[in-house]
């Protein structure tokens, strides 16, 4: 038989009295389960709120740039900028072409040099090469200086439209402010837009034909009395007689299009969208014209990360992997801290390691002997989308191996378990039964890799090159030694010298938007994945 | 004991996890043909040594067999010529929790067959029908063979991982409590199977299930604080065992 225990508790109290005390400790009211409770969703709420605002300044600083675009745009054609730019192009092809013959030149020097051939020698077997590009470069002269001549007329179209536009904004501030006299200093001329359009087509047009005419003559009789047969560059030069045929044939179009040319053809709202969204060339702070078109920083963005994953997807994988399937306990203790150090070492450490250590390494790389046959070696720029992408590879490492890891670790024991009892290998076991299940982690683990890839700042700032051109992509695998611009790369290099406000300080907000929006989307995939394909368990 | 020929024979084996001893001096011969049952209290060790059988412990770091043989049909599998995987197929495991592959209920019986390179269609169909058969399931997902196996019910799980099993055709099948995550009606079931499994296998089943012990099993093995108390034919065991606590242990006074 138990005997009688006696219960010693600290608390004397009869029970009916203690379950009712209501002596609690209390603080304004509230009691510390609360405050707890308080405390906590109170940061949670700061987070959310200050998240919501920075989405919400976002989107005020980037909304106006439309409608800003649009004026430009309208303004570029009714001052005749887009007049002028058909025939600029006519020439800028010149241009180009004029310079694909000194690249050539320049081509056939080196190869000659390497052949140990004499200067004397060179210079004699390449001279009808030099004689055609001097006279190609003598045809465009005049046309040269036409177009100069145009284009001063239309900037100072714009000029005067501008200021008087900033002058009539003045004019309002004075008058509000009460000023009247120094508000009636201030000229306003109200630009007759039409009478403008109509002198520029008056008095360039005929000019233009006949310039374009001598051009095409010049260029024809050039071509005829250019003798290359048998010589080292007859193929190039034979190319560029076609070419140059075909570049004579296009200058009726761009007469034809200046004569259609008007000033007042409107210019539809959705332009100011789609040139953003498919424009080529990112110009800002021109005398001329401020071109935001996102293709070359969006193309250098991808490129980048492109370049990052391919080299950071198999290395954090196949880290991943090894460590959680195959290393001892103390690979795993010594692996798993040092890859996770690699993610706290400071970007802008990374940037300086890349411009001194990679970026010069690959470039002598390239220089060696050896690797001579390799087409397009030695590369010329040391800061390249390889550079770049190698480093940001670094950097994606440590979060894909961590959530790769989670991943696998994440399987269920008895699967690898079932496995091995029914005769599979190592090798086996990961590629049928661990990585199949791990998939989806895997992949959302890639695609936030991607996003910390893509949101980079300061590696591809240093050591992208910073070249606001669509890389040529005809290079085919050696684009990857060519310099880039990237979205991030150009919204830190030009938001501290952007006038609050102007068209150009709201073009970086909509990037900074654009690149948001694509962080969103590469997170909202990813949990996708997460959720899909969630391994069931049981 | 028994005039049947042996198929694992375990001699003065001393196990250890790390530095801490799990198994003492065990010694026993499991008859071939039979089913052989290993009961006792929670970490007696009766799963430790099954999982020797198939050398499953390998995957466990610092686990080691230091002292003493086992020897299935005569080989000591933890010699160095031991080809693992070999051993893996010829001695079949099937698991406390059931645990199909996240995959078809097709693809998980052929899983065996695929490793070893089998791709005829033909003859996976084959070995499909005859292990579902084998495990009593065909009937239950003939129509479903594509459907993913974690959609079965818990003692269909645990069919389908023995019918994975016999994929296979291995001699040996070790059980490691079978039923327990499993309701009366699915253990019964399961239990049917194995009274069917033991005309053509060697089986080993640990269970904390008395009565299981003594309903399916030819002989008993009773184990203790990782010591091997007593084995003997389970009637025997269950109605005069020699020691007083393998009696205190089957009648319910203690474990």
């Amino acid at each position: 038989m138990p005997e009688t225990l006696e219960i010693k508790r600290l608390d004397q109290r009869p029970m009916t009295e203690s379950l009712l005390s209501k002596n609690k400790v209390k603080f304004l009211g509230l009691g510390s389960d609360e405050i707890i409770k308080y405390f906590f969703s109170g940061s949670a709420w700061t987070a959310i709120i200050v998240l919501a605002l920075i989405t919400f300044s976002l989107f005020r600083e980037g909304a106006g740039f439309f409608p800003q675009h649009h004026d430009s745009l309208k303004l570029y054609r009714l001052a005749g900028l887009e007049f002028v730019d058909y025939f600029r192009d006519q020439m800028t092809a010149q241009a180009s072409l004029s310079r694909y013959l000194n690249e050539l030149k320049l081509n056939k020097t080196l190869k000659l040099q390497a052949a140990g051939k004499g200067e004397a020698e060179i210079e004699s077997l390449l001279a009808p090469l030099e004689q055609l590009r001097l006279d190609f470069d003598q045809a465009g002269l005049e046309g040269q200086a036409l177009l100069d001549e145009m284009t001063s007329m239309a900037a100072g179209i714009k000029d005067r439209y501008t200021i008087s536009e900033e002058n009539r904004i003045s004019r309002k501030q004075l008058i509000d402010a009460g000023m009247k006299e120094e508000a009636d200093l201030l000229e306003i001329e109200d630009i007759d837009f039409a009478k403008e359009a109509e002198n520029l087509k008056t008095t360039f047009l005929p000019k233009q034909k006949e310039v374009s005419a001598t051009m095409a003559a010049k260029m024809k009789s050039l071509l005829a009395a250019t003798k290359v047969e048998n010589t080292i560059y007859e193929a190039e030069v034979n190319r560029f007689k076609a070419t140059v045929s075909k570049y004579i044939t296009g200058f009726d179009s761009v007469q034809m299009k200046m004569q259609d040319w008007t000033h007042d053809k409107p210019v539809p709202f959705y332009e100011s969208i789609t040139k953003f969204i498919t424009g080529t060339k990112w110009v800002t702070q021109s005398f001329w014209q401020d071109w935001y078109g996102i293709v070359p920083l969006f193309i250098g963005s991808l490129t980048v990360s492109i370049v990052a994953l391919i080299v950071a997807v198999p290395l954090g994988v196949g880290a991943a992997i090894y460590i959680n399937q195959v290393a001892s306990i103390q690979e795993q203790n010594f692996v798993k801290p040092f890859i996770e150090f690699v993610a706290v070492i400071p970007s802008v450490v990374l940037g300086f390691f890349g411009i001194a250590v990679l970026g010069e390494g690959i470039r002598v790389f390239t220089q060696w002997d050896m690797m001579a046959w390799v087409p397009g070696f030695p590369i010329a720029e040391r800061l390249n989308i390889i550079t770049a992408g190698l480093l940001l590879a670094l950097m994606a490492v440590p979060s894909i191996f961590t959530f790769s890891e989670d991943a696998l670790n994440n399987v269920p024991k008895a699967y690898k378990e079932a496995s091995f009892s029914l005769g599979a290998n190592r090798l086996q076991t990961i590629s049928r039964i661990m990585v199949p299940a791990s998939l989806s982690g895997i992949i959302s683990a890639i695609l936030l890799g991607f996003g910390r890839v893509i949101g980079e700042t300061m590696v591809v700032l240093l050591v992208a090159g910073n070249r606001l051109e669509i890389p040529d992509f005809s290079a085919g695998l050696m684009v990857i030694f060519q310099p880039v611009h990237t979205m991030t790369g150009l919204v830190a290099q030009e938001i501290p010298e952007v006038v609050k406000g102007s068209l150009q300080y709201r073009a970086l907000f909509v990037l900074a938007i654009a690149l948001f929006l694509i962080s969103l989307l590469i997170n909202y995939v990813a949990q996708i994945f997460v959720r899909k394909y969630k391994i069931s368990v049981g | 004991m028994s005039n049947a020929p042996t198929a694992i024979e375990v001699e003065n084996v001393d196990f250890y996890y790390g530095n801490s001893k799990a198994l003492h001096d065990i010694s026993l011969k499991i008859p071939k043909g039979l089913v052989t049952a290993f009961i006792g209290p929670s970490g007696c060790g009766k799963s430790t040594l099954l999982r020797c059988f198939n050398r499953m412990n390998d995957l466990i770091d610092g686990t080691s067999v230091k002292s003493g043989k086992i020897k299935i049909h005569g080989v000591d599998i933890y010699s160095k010529e031991v080809d693992v995987i070999e051993l893996r197929k010829r001695v079949g495991m099937v698991f406390q929790k059931s645990n199909p592959f996240p995959k078809s209920i097709y693809e998980n019986i052929v899983y065996g067959l695929r490793l070893q390179g089998i791709n005829d269609k033909k003859m996976l169909d084959e070995v499909v029908e005859k292990s579902l058969r084998g495990a009593a399931l065909w009937d239950e997902v003939k129509d479903r063979l594509d459907d993913y196996a974690t959609g079965l019910s818990g003692g269909q799980m645990q069919r389908l991982c023995i019918a994975r099993a016999i994929a296979v055709e291995p001699e040996i099948i070790l059980m490691d409590e079978p039923c327990s995550a499993l309701d009366p009606i699915a253990t019964m079931k399961v239990e049917e199977l194995i009274d069917e499994l033991k005309k053509k296998y060697t089986i080993v089943i640990v269970t904390h299930n008395m009565q299981q012990a003594g309903r399916c099993s030819d002989f008993t093995a009773f184990y203790y604080l990782g010591k091997l108390i007593e084995f003997d034919r389970t009637e025997k065991i269950f109605t005069n065992p020699s020691k007083q606590q393998t009696e205190d242990y089957i009648t319910g006074r203690f474990g």
